[in-house]
C-alpha cells in the first residue's frame, strides 16, 4: 500500500526554494536491492522526517546523499549542484551521523577549528566561526574543554555545531536524541527547528522517535523496504481517516447495533470484535480521505447508535498519529 | 592564510599521534630497547667479543628495523583505527580531497622515524668510541631509514585501507614484516650462494643489512654495493604509487568486501612478485657478475673464500672455509692449497704463517668432473694492523720438466685491532639518561598542554 500527498507549501517559513533534489536513486548490495526508486525533495526552511524500520534503506540513502556512497542509478542535486561533483556538495551540506566519533586529547574549539579549515578557511576566520557556534549549541563555557570529559547530550551538540561549521544549506541529522534524557532531547529538537528556521537550512531529520518527527518535521518520507511507501506534509499523512474505529456497546445489543449501522454499508464494514461487545468498524475505502462524508461520519455513526439509544460503553480509533500510521504502513514488514 | 588540506590534516593527526600519545610511548619503548641493546653490547666489548664498528651495526640496524616497524604500527591504525572510532566518517564529509586526506595521515605517519633515528645518535657515537664508522652509520642509516620508514608505513596504511577493524590491519602488517623479516634470520649458510644472494636483493630489508654490514663492517665501497640500494627504493616508489594512486582517491567509510579485498590483493601481489622478481633477476646478474670472476673465470679449477674482510682483536682468531672446484669435465690432479698472508702496512712483508694458522697448506689428492672440496682454515690474529690473506691452488704438474697454472683466491682482508675497553659503567649513563630525558620531555609536553585545557568532568555546561 503506498500514498501520495501533494506537499503543501509552507506557511510557517515562507521558503520554498528546493535545496534537494533526488531522482530515481537506486542502490544494491550484492544483487540485494537496497534502495529502489527514491524520488523527493526538500526545501529550505522545512525539516524532513526521514522514517522507516530497521533494514528500510534509510542509512543507504543519506548516505548516497551526503556523497559518501555512490548510487547504482538516479540522481539527486544539492543546492543546485549536481550529484557528479560530490566535493562541492559536500560543501553545502552538514552532517551528523549515527555513530559520530570524537578524536582524544582535542577540545572543543580545537576540533571546530580543524573542520572549519577542511572547510578552506582561515585560522582566524576559522576560530571566530567555532566560538560562534559552540555560543550557539550553549557550550561557550566549555570551549577549552578536552571532547573525553563531555556528556553525551554536550558531544551531540557539538556534533550538530560541526554540522553547522559551514553554513550548509542541507543538514543531516541521524538519530540526534538517541541515548539523550527527556530535557536533553527538549533542547536538541529546539535546536533543529532554530537551525531549519533560523537559517534557512532543508533539515533531514532520520528517527526512530516518532513523537519527535511529528512534533518538530513539516514533511515526512516513509521508506519500507527500499521503496518510498508515503511521502508529504506530516499534517497529510496523519490526517488520514482513521482505519478503523472500535466501539464498545453492550454484548446483547451488538446485533441490534449491527442492524442500524447497515445502511452504511458502502462506506465500512461492521464486524464483531475478538473482544467481548465490541464493534469494530472498519472504513472501507482510503482513496476519499476529503470526502465531506467521510470527515463526519465518526459522528454519524456515533448519532446512529445513541437515536437507537444502545449505550456506548468505549470508543478507540486506530489511527490519528505518526506513530499509528507508521505502524500501519509497515506492517508485516518485520514479520 | 588559508592551507593546504594536507598540512591541515598532517598537523592534526601530528597532535594526535604525539600529543595523544601513542607516538610517544612507542618511541620510549624503542629508546628503552636502545639502551639495553648498548649496555649489553658494551659488556660484551668489555670480554673483547664485538669490536665497535660491528656493535655500532648491530645498534643501527636494531633502530632502523624498530623504527620502520613503529611506522608499519602506526602506519596500520591510520584507517582502520579511524574506522573503529568512528572518526572517519567526520573527515569524509568535508570537501576535503581524498588524496590529501592521505597525504597528511602518511606524513604524519612517518614522524618517528626522524625522532628514532635522532635518538639512535648519541648510542651510536658511545658505541663507535671515536671510529669514523659513526659518522658514516649515520648517513647510511639515515638514507636507508628514510627509504623504509616511509615504505613501511605506506604499507601499513595500504592494508589498512581494506581493514574494517585495527585487530585485522595489524596482525596482517606484521605478518607482512615477519615475512620480510624472516630471511634475515636465516642462518649464514642459506645467505649465500645464488638462492641466498637472491634473497639478500630482493628482500627490502634485507638488502640495506647486507649493505651496512659490508659497508660499516667489511670496508666495502659503494660501486661495489650500491645494487643495494635498489629493492628498498623500489619497494618505496611500489608502495608510495600503491597507496596514493590506487588505493587513496578510493578511501571510503567501510572497507571493501573480503572477496574483492582478496582479488586486489591478489592483483597486488602478482604485480609486485613479478616487480620484485625483475629487480632480483637484473640485480642478482650484476652482483653474480662482480662475485663470480674469482671463482671460476672459465677456468677448469677455481677456488672460492667464504669470508672477505674480518675485524678483529690481537689474539683472536679468525676461521674460514674455502672451496676447491673442478669444473672440467676430466679428472683434475693432485692439488696443493696453500695459505699466504701478506702484512698490508708493512710495504708488503710476508708473514710468516708459523705461528698464525696450525693449517699453513692443505692437499687435495684429486677432483672428479664437477666436484668440489671444502677445507676449513684457522688464522690467529698475533699482532694489530691491516693483512691480506689468500689461498693458492697449485695443481700438481703432470710430469718432470713441466709446470702448471696456480690459481689464486680472493683475499680476506684482515684488520686486527689493539685490545680496546668500552666501559660499560660509561655506556651506562647514556642506557639510562635518555630515556628519562625522553620522560621529563613527555611529562612537560603534557603539562604545558594540561595548562592549556580546562579539565571540566562530565555533565553538561
Amino acid at each position: 500500500m503506498a500514498f501520495v500527498i501533494k506537499r503543501k507549501k509552507s506557511k510557517s517559513t515562507g521558503e520554498n526554494s528546493q535545496v534537494l533534489y533526488a531522482k530515481d536513486l537506486r542502490k544494491s548490495y550484492g544483487g540485494r536491492p537496497a534502495l529502489r526508486g527514491l524520488s523527493f525533495e526538500l526545501n529550505a526552511g522545512r525539516i524532513l522526517g526521514f522514517l522507516g524500520p530497521n533494514g528500510a534503506g534509510k542509512t543507504t540513502a543519506i548516505r548516497i546523499l551526503t556523497t559518501i556512497l555512490e548510487p547504482d542509478s538516479g540522481s539527486f542535486r544539492v543546492a543546485g549542484i549536481p550529484s557528479t561533483f560530490p566535493e562541492k556538495i559536500r560543501e553545502k551540506i552538514g552532517v551528523l551521523p549515527e555513530s559520530l566519533g570524537f578524536p582524544k586529547n582535542i577540545t572543543a574549539l580545537e576540533y571546530l577549528i580543524y573542520f572549519s579549515q577542511l572547510y578552506k578557511r582561515n585560522k582566524s576566520e576559522a576560530r571566530a566561526r567555532s566560538l560562534s557556534l559552540l555560543t550557539e549549541v550553549g557550550l561557550e563555557q566549555r570551549v577549552k574543554s578536552l571532547i573525553s570529559s563531555f556528556s553525551h547530550g554536550m558531544r551531540q551538540r557539538l556534533g550538530i555545531a560541526r554540522a553547522l561549521v559551514n553554513d550548509p544549506k542541507v543538514v543531516f541529522l541521524d538519530e540526534p536524541t538517541l541515548g539523550l534524557d527527556p530535557r536533553g532531547q527538549k533542547e536538541l529538537l529546539e535546536m533543529i527547528v532554530k537551525v531549519a528556521r533560523g537559517r534557512k537550512a532543508g533539515v533531514i531529520l532520520c528517527s526512530h522517535d516518532l513523537p519527535e518527527v511529528e512534533s518538530i518535521c513539516d514533511d515526512v518520507l516513509i521508506l519500507n523496504m527500499g521503496k518510498v511507501i508515503a511521502k508529504g506534509t506530516v499534517k497529510d499523512i496523519i490526517g488520514q481517516p482513521r482505519d478503523t474505529i472500535r466501539i464498545k456497546v453492550p454484548s446483547r445489543s451488538l446485533a441490534y447495533a449491527r442492524q442500524h449501522l447497515a445502511k452504511f454499508k458502502n462506506l465500512f464494514k461492521v464486524t464483531s470484535g475478538e473482544k467481548n461487545g465490541w464493534l469494530i468498524i472498519q472504513f472501507s475505502d482510503l482513496t476519499r480521505p476529503k470526502s465531506k462524508e467521510y470527515s463526519s461520519l465518526n459522528n454519524n455513526i456515533l448519532m446512529v447508535l445513541i437515536n437507537a439509544k444502545i449505550p456506548i460503553l468505549g470508543l478507540e480509533t486506530e489511527g490519528g498519529r505518526l506513530q499509528d500510521v507508521f505502524l500501519n504502513l509497515t506492517e508485516g514488514v518485520n514479520k | 592564510m588559508r592551507n593546504k588540506t594536507w598540512f591541515i590534516v598532517f598537523r592534526r593527526e601530528l597532535a594526535d599521534l604525539w600529543i595523544g600519545g601513542k607516538a610517544l610511548t612507542l618511541i620510549l619503548i624503542y629508546t628503552i630497547l636502545l639502551g639495553i641493546i648498548t649496555y649489553v653490547m658494551a659488556a660484551n666489548s668489555e670480554l673483547s667479543i664485538i669490536p665497535p664498528k660491528e656493535m655500532v651495526y648491530e645498534t643501527l640496524k636494531v633502530a632502523i628495523s624498530v623504527g620502520l616497524f613503529i611506522g608499519l604500527i602506526i602506519g596500520a591504525d591510520s584507517i582502520s583505527g579511524e574506522r573503529e572510532r568512528s572518526t572517519l566518517e567526520s573527515l569524509l564529509l568535508t570537501p576535503a580531497n581524498r588524496k590529501q586526506i592521505v597525504i597528511g595521515k602518511f606524513l604524519a605517519a612517518v614522524s618517528p622515524w626522524p625522532a628514532a633515528m635522532l635518538i639512535v645518535i648519541p648510542y651510536l657515537y658511545i658505541l663507535a668510541q671515536g671510529d669514523e664508522v659513526f659518522g658514516q652509520a649515520l648517513f647510511w642509516g639515515a638514507i636507508f631509514g628514510s627509504l623504509l620508514a616511509p615504505a613501511y608505513t605506506a604499507l601499513g596504511m595500504f592494508v589498512s585501507f581494506w581493514s574494517n577493524s585495527n585487530k585485522t590491519s595489524m596482525f596482517v602488517s606484521l605478518g607482512i614484516y615477519l615475512l620480510f623479516l624472516l630471511p634475515t634470520q636465516l642462518p649464514g649458510r642459506a645467505q649465500t650462494g645464488d638462492p641466498g644472494r637472491f634473497l639478500q636483493n630482493v628482500n627490502p630489508m634485507q638488502a640495506p643489512n647486507f649493505f651496512l654490514a659490508k659497508y660499516l663492517v667489511n670496508n666495502r665501497t659503494l660501486p661495489e654495493l650500491w645494487t643495494s640500494l635498489i629493492s628498498p627504493t623500489v619497494f618505496l616508489l611500489i608502495v608510495i604509487a600503491l597507496l596514493f594512486l590506487y588505493a587513496a582517491p578510493g578511501l571510503r567509510i567501510e572497507a571493501g568486501k573480503v572477496n574483492k579485498f582478496g582479488v586486489l590483493f591478489r592483483r597486488f601481489k602478482a604485480v609486485s612478485v613479478a616487480i620484485l622478481l625483475l629487480i632480483s633477476i637484473f640485480t642478482s646478474k650484476v652482483l653474480a657478475k662482480e662475485n663470480s670472476l674469482p671463482e671460476n673465470g672459465g677456468q677448469p679449477l677455481s677456488i672460492s673464500i667464504d669470508l672477505d674482510y674480518k675485524a678483529v682483536k690481537a689474539g683472536e682468531s679468525v676461521f674460514f672455509n674455502t672451496i676447491v672446484k673442478n669444473n672440467s669435465s676430466n679428472e683434475s690432479s693432485a692439488l696443493i692449497v696453500a695459505m699466504n698472508i701478506i702484512n698490508l702496512n708493512a710495504q708488503g712483508d710476508v708473514v710468516d704463517p708459523e705461528d698464525w694458522s696450525p693449517q699453513r697448506t692443505q692437499y687435495i689428492e684429486k677432483l672428479g668432473p664437477g666436484e668440489e672440496n671444502t677445507l676449513s682454515w684457522r688464522v690467529n690474529a698475533i699482532f694489530d694492523g691491516d693483512y691480506m690473506i689468500y689461498i693458492v691452488l697449485i695443481p700438481a704438474p703432470e710430469g718432470q720438466g713441466k709446470t702448471s697454472q696456480p690459481i689464486a683466491s680472493s683475499g680476506i682482508h684482515l684488520t686486527a685491532t689493539k685490545f680496546t675497553r668500552l666501559n660499560p659503567g660509561g655506556v651506562l649513563p647514556y642506557a639510562i639518561g635518555i630515556p628519562v630525558i625522553l620522560l621529563l620531555g613527555t611529562f612537560f609536553v603534557y603539562r604545558r598542554r594540561r595548562n592549556a585545557i580546562d579539565e571540566g568532568g562530565g555533565g553538561d555546561a
